[in-house]
């Protein structure tokens, strides 16, 4: 589709001459109409949607990714929505219908059956077609992007003058009336990139423009809410809030109205002249909403906001803030946070943006159009969780392990995942328990893991050849399973036989010191080999990792005084044995 | 402006030492006192500075000129202090923030809190009497920049290392909401540094009060000098052997001392708590009655609502504005780059003229000179590791003791901390004369005079390092029956080792520093000295040997420079790897 037929069907659309445009995308090719659907906002999507006919609705929907398929279905009556997916052909229904999660399958195969007798009960609130037609928002007049990152890259100069890139050339914007929330697991650059964006820190390439004017030079109006919170002890609860202000020059009246205001939204009436550590973490987080909320920011940023909060507070201040969201009581055009809890992000953002690592760079944007208050058990709710998943395991698969005829450079940049060998052992016994396949949904939800702590544990399992991850699922492999069942001197020979096989930097270990006479090697070396590849901070959990899974497998013995490793002997693991037996 | 109000009134109910039916004037009687008491000291002094310069000035030993002799010491004192302060926060400020200066201006001041006091005096002296030569003003100028040396370098590494450690989330809140320089200074600098710095000026002046005798009264080559204070009447005193005024002396020192504690620091520290850097309330936090008496008075908050809060608004306000101008249109710098460029050009060609004349005046050193001097470099050097030795030897079981047993470190640490605070310097008379008595010298006298003034940074470390040992590590002792060495080897000893390596730390700077007047001492009528690198310094000060100073001066500097770095800090690391006790 060319640029003249776009903006032709862009002002049909805007003009909701739905027929025309229809008939215009009747001409192209579907999957290039997909693409310009997916362009548009969620509402003149699902406008130009009802007005089309069944088997041109169902061809574009097999083109759209399976969760946006999803949600639009359920945006019809529930009669039409069994239309749509009979107009598939066989083969396009299969496909449609094997990319979705369990839950999400078998709400729709239930609301297919009971079409004709009743209505849906699967809770995807606009399912309801009466509603979805006078639910319309009125279009957004102001889509002007307030921020917009043209090519933002970031790398650090290592000490020996080499350049490590954490994030790769980006491009993106930040448009007004959105949550957008940035996903990523832990050292993906995410912090970094929340930084660039709110003007702290400043891009090594590339320029952030802050309403078409570049960053540096202009003031934003923005605030950061803390992950530690970031209050002052020394300051009450109203000098805390009232700081900013002050920065701004706002005189002591007009101070004192705004910061009791804003802590007066958040429900800390009461609570002036308290200290911050009178305070308990949730109520302190709600300070750092008020400091945030009393300069009215253009955007609000918010670092992790929740995540050192226990359970329920954590739940009670989201939905707290999203109901000052909704209500429009924040004086925020938009919001962005940075989280690594993906319910979290389902739950609020409008629109999620997945960051892989090494260097950082956009793995998924997309939108999530479910409407508010989302319900975690729903089916599309579920089915976002599931995706995101799916998205952030992707990744992993590319670090597959290196073969032994494989080039030795691609082999030396193979990066250890931070996990223990008993937190492979558990994530295998449960997949063991479980059949040998499990969701990662269900994974972490059982093990109350934050996607964080569970993909590395997920990734040294699939590095070791113990477990394979597809699409989302974990599947454990034969040696995984022999790994779960054995005893520990089992486990551990099983574990160093694996680690050797798979493990470069081990393999080098290992290696280097069966060379050399005395069986001793100083750590430093490997630490300077590794420099080579990683970021300083990033060299030391390498190593970290690398003594861990080598003491663990009895490689090796690691002196922390001299930091040196030594060639395990023998006759030491003859020591050893009968104690482990005896543990066992 | 009401959440002050509620804060004031709502500490006077839960302090409540003062009852709350006594009229409000009396309660505010003791602060208005302190006020004008203040106001003629600073009268009288300025009256004598402004005097010209007379003979060498009259000690009396009568007790009845005590009370005049401590105001104008403890003057002095606070004088110099304020110097440190200021010296501190301007120079920690630069070090922090100006990552160029920072490389030269950190090792700077690593040497130069090596440098003992006394070597300072001549320099500070003869430019002081050369600025004002007809006033006294001169002389007192010298005596409180001497005090000033003595006092600043430990404040102004902790008003550094505190700026270097503010944690990154602050600063960024700081940056993203635009404080101005003053507010950052205000709300974020000096709050987090304040707890390091109470209990650094706290060390300081004791200090200041170690070396009172010697910044007091001193000559310079020819001249004379000595000045009106506490403690010129102490070395006078000891000088005609009059004991009776040496014990007056010594108890109006130790009386001052324990007053400006109760009525300075210990409500200092208390007000500081606020500043603690937690995030929970911790349970048992200092108090203090006279900061109490001082939370419940009406004319404080009265006078600081007319004064303080105005300013502090108005302050705010103009550099918040300042500072949003200055960043809509940065102004060019290009001059004072230039400027600044000059100065550090001029400023090296004078370091090197300097060095080069310091290099050429070393060389006329005779070798008798350089013996000396060597031979008391080593005789300091071994009598400080055998003070060392034997404080360690007693404070460690004792500290051990006290600090696990509750009760009893509730009754021995205010003691020990009223002992501690008593200046060593101020009991040497009396300990030479039992000395003399006994037949013993000054060799004996001046480890005892060291041990003195160092022993209780470690006691202080070890009963702190005993009350930190985990309960439940001692639960394990018990639980597996260790016996009495076993429990000592594999528990005590290296629970508390980081806290007994900073005691170690500082008092090993402080016994090189000590050895200055432990090693030389006048007496009687009489001076007594034994070989050592202080008594070379202290010599030489007196002869108005420049050369011998300045070597003997390098030389110490050096020496204690060098084993901070290869001993302390190897162990410093060590105590804060292995024998860290992690929860």
């Amino acid at each position: 589709m060319n640029n003249q037929e776009t903006q032709k069907l862009r002002n049909l659309l805007k003009q909701r001459q739905w027929g025309p445009a229809i008939e215009l995308l009747r001409k192209t090719d579907p999957s290039s109409a997909a693409d310009f659907f997916l362009s548009e906002p969620y509402d003149e999507q699902r406008a130009l949607f009802h007005a089309m006919p069944m088997d041109m609705a169902a061809s574009l929907i097999v083109h759209l990714p399976y969760y946006h398929a999803y949600v639009l279905l359920h945006s019809l009556p529930s009669q039409e929505m069994r239309a749509v997916v009979e107009a598939m052909t066989p083969g396009e229904r299969n496909h449609f219908l094997d990319a979705l999660p369990e839950e999400a399958w078998q709400c729709l195969m239930d609301e297919l059956a009971e079409a004709g007798t009743g209505a849906p009960y699967c809770a995807v609130t606009d399912t309801d077609a009466g509603a979805a037609t006078t639910e319309f928002a009125p279009p957004v007049v102001d889509t002007e992007p307030i921020i917009q990152a043209r090519q933002i890259e970031k790398s650090y100069q290592q000490p020996d003058g080499r350049q490590i890139q954490v994030i790769a050339p980006v491009d993106f914007s930040v448009e007004p009336n959105t949550i957008i929330a940035l996903l990523g697991p832990s050292g993906s650059g995410k912090s970094t990139l929340l930084r660039i964006l709110s003007g702290l820190a400043a891009p090594s390439a590339g320029e952030v423009l802050w309403h078409g004017q570049p960053m540096h030079g202009c003031r934003p109006n923005v605030a950061i809410v803390f992950q530690s919170f970031a209050l002052f002890p020394w300051l009450t609860v109203l000098e805390n809030v009232e700081a900013p202000l002050l920065a701004r020059g706002i005189t002591h009246f007009e101070r004192h109205r705004k910061a009791l205001r804003a802590l007066a939204s958040v429900g800390l009436h009461g609570f002036e002249s308290a200290y911050p550590k009178e305070l308990s973490g949730g109520m302190k987080q709600r300070v750092g909403f008020a400091r945030a909320l009393a300069v009215e920011p253009e955007i609000l940023f918010m670092d992790e906001p929740f995540s050192a909060l226990d359970v329920l507070t954590a739940e009670n201040l989201r939905g707290e803030l999203l109901e000052l969201w909704l209500a429009k009581k924040v004086p925020t055009k938009s919001i962005f946070i940075v989280t690594h809890n993906i319910e979290e992000a389902v739950l609020l953002a409008d629109r999620i943006i997945v960051l892989g690592r090494n260097p950082a760079k956009i793995r998924a944007d997309f939108r999530v159009p479910l409407q508010h208050p989302r319900d975690r058990k729903s089916a599309a709710f579920v089915l976002y969780v599931d995706y995101i998943y799916k998205v952030m395991t992707q990744p992993q698969l590319e670090l597959a392990p290196p073969s032994k005829t494989e080039h030795k450079e691609k082999a030396a940049a193979q990066m250890l995942p931070h996990s223990r060998p008993g937190g492979i052992g558990g994530l295998l016994e449960l997949l063991d328990d479980r059949g040998g396949e499990e969701d990662m949904y269900h994974i972490a939800e059982e093990l109350l893991l934050e996607i964080d702590d569970l993909l590395p544990i997920l990734d040294a399992a699939t590095l070791l050849g113990f477990a394979t991850v597809h699409e989302g699922d974990v599947r454990i492999t034969e040696k995984g399973r022999a790994f779960a069942q054995a005893d520990i001197p089992t486990r551990k020979i099983l574990f160093r036989e694996a680690v050797l096989a798979h493990v470069s930097l081990l393999q080098q270990i290992q290696s280097a010191l069966e060379k050399k006479t005395n069986h001793t090697m100083p750590v430093e070396f490997f630490r300077d080999l590794l420099d080579e590849r990683f970021a300083q901070v990033e060299v030391e959990h390498q190593i970290e990792t690398a003594l861990n899974w080598g003491r663990y497998a009895e490689l090796f013995t690691y002196d922390a005084e001299d930091d040196t490793v030594h060639l395990h002997q023998p006759d030491h693991r003859g020591d050893n044995s009968p104690e482990s037996a005896s543990l066992h | 402006m009401a959440s002050e109000t509620q804060k004031t009134s709502s500490g006077t109910m839960t302090w409540g030492t003062i009852p709350p039916n006594v009229p409000s004037l009396l309660r505010d009687l003791p602060i208005l006192l302190a006020a004008l008491a203040l106001f003629y000291a600073i009268l009288s002094m300025t009256h004598y500075w402004l005097s010209p310069v007379g003979p060498p000035m009259e000690i009396h030993l009568e007790p009845s000129a005590l009370p005049r002799y401590a105001m104008f010491s403890v003057l002095r004192i606070a004088a110099a202090y304020v110097v440190s302060l200021a010296f501190t926060l301007v120079y920690g400020y630069v070090a922090a923030y100006n990552t160029r200066a920072e490389k030269f201006m950190v090792p700077l001041l690593d040497t130069l809190q090596s440098i003992p006091v006394l070597s300072f005096l001549p320099a500070v002296m003869v430019a002081m009497v050369g600025l004002f030569p007809t006033k006294q003003l001169g002389v007192e100028l010298g005596s409180i920049l001497l005090i000033f040396t003595g006092q600043v370098w430990n404040m102004t590494f902790s008003f550094y290392s505190s700026l270097k450690s503010i944690p990154p989330e602050m600063r960024e809140v700081a940056e993203i909401y635009r404080w101005s320089w003053w507010q950052r200074f205000t709300q974020m600098e000096l709050p987090y540094s304040i707890i390091g710095l109470v209990w650094n000026s706290m060390m300081s002046v004791a200090g200041g009060w170690f070396f009172l005798m010697a910044c007091e009264m001193f000559t310079l080559g020819d001249r004379d000098l000595r000045l009106p204070g506490l403690g010129s009447y102490l070395q006078t005193a000891a000088n005609v052997g009059n004991t009776r005024a040496i014990w007056w002396g010594m108890a109006v020192m130790i009386g001052i001392i324990v007053v400006i504690d109760q009525l300075v620091w210990r409500p200092v520290i208390a007000w500081a708590e606020k500043f603690k850097f937690e995030q929970v309330e911790s349970t048992d936090a200092p108090t203090s009655p006279v900061l109490d008496l001082l939370r419940s008075s009406r004319i404080l908050p009265y006078f600081s609502r007319l004064t303080v809060r105005p300013a502090r608004e108005f302050l705010s306000l103009h550099f918040a504005q300042r500072h949003a101008a200055v960043g809509a249109g940065r102004v060019s710098r290009g001059i004072y780059h230039w400027l600044t460029r000059l100065m550090l050009a001029a400023l090296l060609a004078g370091i090197c003229y300097e060095s080069v004349k310091m290099v050429m005046l070393l060389t006329h050193l005779t070798r008798d000179e350089l013996r000396s001097i060597f031979l008391g470099a080593g005789a300091t050097f071994l009598r400080v590791a055998f003070t060392l030795f034997l404080a360690g030897l007693w404070t460690i079981p004792v500290g051990i003791l006290i600090g696990l047993k509750p009760k009893l470190s509730a009754i021995a640490q205010p003691i020990a901390q009223v002992a501690a605070s008593v200046p060593a310097t101020a009991l040497f008379p009396i300990i030479l004369l039992v000395l003399i008595r006994a037949g013993g010298g000054l060799g004996i006298g001046s480890i005892m005079l060291l041990l003195l003034g160092t022993q209780w940074y470690i006691l202080f470390n070890v009963i702190a390092g005993a009350i930190a040992i985990p309960t439940d590590l001692k639960e394990v002792c018990s639980v597996f029956r260790f016996g009495r060495t076993e429990r000592w080897r594999e528990l005590l000893l290296p629970g508390i080792f980081p806290f007994l390596i900073t005691g170690f730390v500082t008092a090993s700077g402080g016994a090189w520093n000590a050895s200055i007047v432990a090693e030389y001492f006048k007496f009687r009528g009489h001076t007594y000295l034994t070989t050592g690198l202080g008594a070379v310094i202290s010599n030489a000060t007196d002869t108005g040997n420049t050369r011998v100073l300045l070597a003997a001066t390098i030389l110490m500097a050096a020496m204690v420079v060098t084993i901070n770095r290869l001993v302390w800090r190897r162990l410093y690391q060590l105590a804060s790897t292995r024998f860290r006790l992690e929860n």
